[in-house]
């Protein structure tokens, strides 16, 4: 299945890329397919979005059709 | 409650008052205006983003949970996007309740929990390098 991984403000600097459609397996998490897209990416300073909910980095992407990667927030 | 969420690049313009019954008894609005200084930097300005669709769907979540607590009639929230020059809004919030105690907790609120959750960026540009 193909996954649209979108990245915002630092995300989108660290990866050179606002948004590209990448091949999963439903059962990878999106640690897992980051790990294999962008290897050099520090999760642990960023939030993840399914379908545009936050989840957890190891839960399994089942049917979702996004991801997104969610720098710390600063809006106001 | 109603709630009405938009965001522009547009410099913001304020709605006007529209009071959806005649309990109203307390309106609370909120600018967030663009300083000059941050952290001792002189700032020509800020850049803002937001992953919108998101964003949307979190501020009505906050709204529809900040409710349930302060009972409130209306929420209007405008967030500028691109571009907002020092001295300039880049959010406005307008609350409406029957009673000033549960609108001013719920505009408060809204926005500190926007702080943490709503996927909304900015970045700084200092004055000698105005992009």
């Amino acid at each position: 299945m193909e996954v649209k991984v979108l990245a915002f403000a630092q995300a989108r600097d660290q990866l050179g890329f606002a948004e590209r459609l990448v091949t999963c397996e439903p059962g990878e998490s999106p640690r897992a397919v980051l790990a294999r897209i962008a290897p050099e990416l520090r999760l642990e300073a960023m939030r993840v979005a399914i379908d545009q909910e936050y989840q957890s980095w190891d839960v399994p992407l089942g049917g979702a059709s996004e991801i997104a990667l969610i720098p710390p927030v600063s809006g106001g | 409650m109603e709630k009405q969420i938009l965001f522009t690049t547009e410099p913001i313009v304020i709605p006007a008052l529209a009071l959806p019954s005649r309990e109203i008894g307390a309106c609370v609005e909120f600018q967030g205006v663009v300083r000059e200084t941050e952290q001792d930097r002189l700032l020509a300005g800020l850049q803002y983003e937001a992953y919108e669709s998101m964003a949307v769907r979190q501020l009505e979540r906050i709204f529809d949970e900040l409710s349930a607590a302060h009972p409130c009639a209306a929420v209007t929230f405008i967030h500028r996007l691109g571009w907002v020059p020092v001295g300039e809004a880049s959010l406005f919030v307008r609350v409406l309740a029957a009673h000033r105690g549960e609108s001013l907790r719920f505009c408060a609120e809204a926005i500190d929990r926007m702080k943490v959750d709503v996927p909304i960026w900015k970045r700084v540009y200092e004055r000698h390098r105005t992009a």
